[in-house]
């Protein structure tokens, strides 16, 4: 069921469940907020959009009281809040009912899904005092009844058992399930999608569709479009630390919010317009992977561009993880330029010109606390020692410097730390370090995952370069419209095989997605009904 | 949401034995010790004799009740090398005080009064790693050196051989006195339920308290603890208060049972006491490990020093097989996180 705006408190006339006025916050110098002012009705959906940078993570912060507001107010069913009135504090914003649902999802890997659910409630109740008996019947009997809210088990082995051990989207439907047992009137989500499968994505909507019938109100903090219409509700979009629109999503349209968001006029036309394809550059053949993939063979030319995608057990993964060396294939082979090659691992596949970006750029491919410059040249050390065997700073500096000029990447200097700069200008740090090893055949693995409508802009016209200028590129990815914006085919994996191969130019998401479910869509690894 | 639900398919024996292992890693260090006693009694069949399981258990009592506070550091993410430094201290200095000023104390005030100098140093311990923000390892490493060479240079440096009276009578004392069949008297000490109720206690607090629930939690991910409203400094106050008032209680076991006050004992058996605790299925780095465990792992380590001198292996091998025990344990716990 879909929340209505602007139906029930409206005619009740209640007082607005949080209202936030003037609110300003600068760090240094730096404003990120400029002076916000919103209105959220109990019960109803809001979708905060906007460009990495924008603002909205510090609004949301500031919201949840894990950061102070230089000046404005809150107000909380009327009521100022806080020491600065534009202040809730963590504990004052857990008091009124309002609960994040991090990225991170704020879960305690080593600890089971009942403590994960229900311990903080016990730790208010102590008001935070630790020499208190754990009332463990308490805590099991909370965690069960949010877990059913949900749709999760809620039989002893789910309830005892480690976070850690569970797959993304349970996670993150546990994390939803803490902020139920906390009762909380306002959910705050932010990005909760981002790695989640099409079928996970709709289980999550039809979860959060169930808190709104039940009065709680949503904000969802999102880069998707579509689950934005899905959802239905308000979109309040904010650009350079100030909202720059409401609307009421269904009055709306995807361009419309783009251009919003970004201020400048994005097409979901074709990236793809006059591909330069050469000649054969990869030829993988028989390829079998024990337990993902089949007697796969697939071939792709110079200055082509290939997109793969499937539900997240076809095997795309492992076809990925195989051509880049980072888990090789049981057997097969695979041809580059006509020569033989086996990358056993990823420092093999350099060799033979296969660049790979992972699609965790968190976990599997940055690093972090460490500076552009060490990110970047990681691949090409060897290039750049001097006479005796050294790393030549100069040469490093200078190689780093042309790829983030190239890639655009906004950033002060080299030496500024990756975890300093946005998700957008992460992605192309990542990119660039693949570029260094000019690799002959780029494999891409979700490239814009977590990435801004304007970052994706970006990205997608650096991989149209780079194609043009003779480079063969798979993209792996679930976000179709990126295939189909970007590629000049699209292969579908289904049960470790190709079941299909489209030419993206004439294809429909539509299609894609019956291949990819198979022509009867079995419902295989959805336990619930969406 | 695939693997939510039980397992459709039933796995193999072995799949099954090495998921087990993965929840219950203790059970890998009992087959270890099942292992270790059917290999000496085969090669000894009198191993089993009453006076060598009284031994054993003699021997396991100072490192249990220092393991218990070690295991506690180590769920909270944290690590402890000073205690043995502080267990000395403090056995040593309250002998002295006992014998030189107050020698008719009983026993009742004695260990309390171990329990608070040790909990002292270890709040101290606390304090300094969470106001200096320095990994708790450094912290201390300097905390052991400062507090040895304060108890050298500053307390003494001379034997004590005659105990208190009240210290001597709980070193002598016996839960159950066996006489063998060859007259040979072997006792049960009652130091015994020192590491009972230590073990108890500290179950107790693991497991049963909001603050065990927060150990776990800070050693799982700091961060996140602390997000959700855990108070971090609370537990480390607490985690290395914990393991000083042991390492104090642990010092005047000590003394009893050797009936000998030593300022030089307990240096250098920190890794050791370590090393129990991880092959007890702990995790070094932080967020795991259980009571059991703990215990099967001192009883591990016990029993290779204690016992296979008793088959013929020299003790100067008796190392090697310690270290190749946590090469095995080590690496199978390894191999069970990567998959």
């Amino acid at each position: 069921m879909q929340s209505q705006p602007g139906q029930t408190n409206q005619s009740t006339g209640q007082k607005p469940f949080l209202e936030i006025r003037n609110l300003r916050k600068s760090f240094g110098g730096v404003q990120a907020l400029k002076d916000v002012s919103l209105t959220l009705e109990a019960g109803q959906i809001y979708h905060l959009m906007g460009e990495n940078g924008c603002g909205k993570s510090t609004l949301i912060k500031i919201v949840s009281g894990a950061q102070n507001a230089t000046s404005g107010q809150i107000f909380i069913d009327g009521e100022a809040t806080g020491p600065l009135a534009g202040d809730i504090g963590a504990i004052g914003a857990l008091k009124a009912g309002i609960e994040t649902v991090y990225q991170d999802l704020s879960l305690l890997p080593n600890l089971s899904v009942a403590e994960n659910i229900a311990l903080t409630g016990q730790l208010v109740a102590a008001g935070g005092r630790l020499a208190r008996r754990l009332k463990r019947a308490e805590l099991f009997a909370t965690a069960a009844k949010a877990l059913a809210e949900v749709h999760l088990p809620t039989d002893p082995a789910f309830l005892t058992r480690r976070t850690d051990t569970l797959p993304l989207a349970t996670r993150q439907l546990v994390a939803i399930a803490r902020a139920i047992a906390a009762s909380a009137r306002l959910v705050i989500m932010d990005e909760p999608t981002t790695s989640l499968t099409r079928q996970e994505v709709e289980n999550l909507l039809s979860v959060v569709r169930r808190l709104l019938d039940q009065g709680v109100t949503v904000l969802f903090v999102t880069h998707k479009l579509d689950e934005v219409k899905s959802l239905g509700g308000h979109a309040i979009i904010m650009r350079d630390g100030l909202k720059v629109a409401e609307r009421e999503v269904a009055t709306t349209n995807k361009s419309e919010i783009s251009q919003l968001m970004t201020g400048r006029e994005i097409s979901e036309a074709r990236y793809r317009t006059e591909p330069k394809i050469g000649e054969g550059l990869l030829e993988v053949e028989t390829l079998t992977q024990t337990n993902a993939f089949r007697n796969l063979s697939l071939s792709l030319r110079k200055g082509e561009i290939l997109g793969i995608t499937g539900l997240l057990d076809s095997g795309r993964n492992e076809l990925a993880l195989a051509l880049s060396g980072v888990r090789p294939a049981s057997s097969g082979a695979i041809r580059l330029e006509g020569k033989s090659v086996w990358p056993k691992t990823p420092g093999e596949a350099i060799r033979d010109g296969i660049g790979y970006v992972p699609e965790d750029r968190l976990t599997e491919g940055l690093f972090l606390e460490k500076p552009i410059q060490d990110n970047v040249t990681l691949p090409v050390l060897d290039r750049l020692k001097n006479a005796i065997g050294m790393i030549s700073p100069k040469r490093a500096r200078k190689l780093a410097e042309d790829q983030i000029a190239g890639l655009q990447v906004v950033a002060p200097n080299v030496a500024a730390p990756v975890q300093s700069l946005s998700g957008g200008n992460q992605q192309r740090v990542l990119i660039g370090r693949w570029l260094t090893i000019e690799p002959r055949l780029l494999i891409l693995h979700g490239p814009t995952v977590g990435v801004d409508v304007g970052s994706k802009d970006t990205i997608f016209r650096i991989i149209q370069r780079l194609a043009d200028e003779g480079m063969g590129v798979i993209i792996i990815s679930d976000d179709l419209p990126e295939l189909l914006q970007n590629c000049d085919r699209i292969a579908v994996m289904r049960q470790g095989a190709i079941a299909a191969t489209y030419d993206a130019a004439t294809t429909s998401e539509d299609r894609l997605y019956q291949t990819m479910a198979g022509a009867a869509p079995a419902v295989t690894d959805l336990e619930m009904p969406a | 949401m695939t693997d939510v639900p039980a397992s459709a398919a039933t796995p193999g024996l072995p799949a099954r034995l090495w998921d087990l292992m993965g929840r219950r890693p203790e059970l890998f260090t009992l087959a270890l010790i099942v292992v270790t006693v059917i290999g000496v009694a085969i090669a000894n069949p009198n191993f089993f004799a009453m006076n060598n399981v009284f031994d054993i258990l003699r021997a396991s009592v100072v490192r249990g009740i220092f393991a218990m506070g070690v295991l506690v550091v180590l769920a909270a993410g944290g690590i402890d090398v000073s205690f043995t430094a502080i267990a000395a201290f403090v056995m040593y200095a309250l002998t002295m005080l006992v014998t030189n000023i107050f020698p008719g104390m009983p026993l009742w005030v004695i260990l309390p009064l171990a329990a608070l100098g040790g909990a002292v140093f270890g709040v101290i311990n606390g304090l300094l790693v969470h106001s200096l923000r320095a990994p708790s390892l450094i912290v201390t490493i300097g905390t052991q050196y400062i507090i040895r060479s304060a108890l050298l240079t500053f307390v003494g440096t001379a034997l004590f051989m005659n105990l208190p009276a009240s210290m001597e009578a709980f070193g002598k004392a016996s839960l159950i006195t066996w006489t063998g069949g060859t007259g040979v008297i072997s006792t049960l000490p009652a130091t015994v339920l020192v590491l009972v109720v230590v073990a108890f206690a500290t179950w107790f607090i693991l497991e049963r308290t909001l603050m065990g629930r927060a150990i776990f939690a800070s050693g799982g991910n700091p961060g996140i603890a602390e997000r959700l409203g855990f108070n971090l400094f609370h537990i480390r106050l607490f985690v290395f208060g914990w393991a000083g008032l042991l390492a104090g209680i642990a010092g005047i076991v000590h003394v009893a049972s050797n009936r000998l006050a030593n300022p030089f004992d307990l240096a250098g058996m920190e890794l050791e006491i370590i090393a129990a605790v991880v092959l007890g299925g702990a995790r070094i780095t932080g967020g795991s490990g259980t009571v059991i465990g703990t215990l099967l792992g001192v009883l591990l380590i016990t029993l290779v020093s204690n016992v296979l001198v008793f088959v013929g292996i020299p003790s100067t091998l008796q190392l090697a097989i310690v270290g190749i025990f946590i090469l095995i344990a080590g690496t199978i716990f390894a191999l069970r996180q990567r998959n």
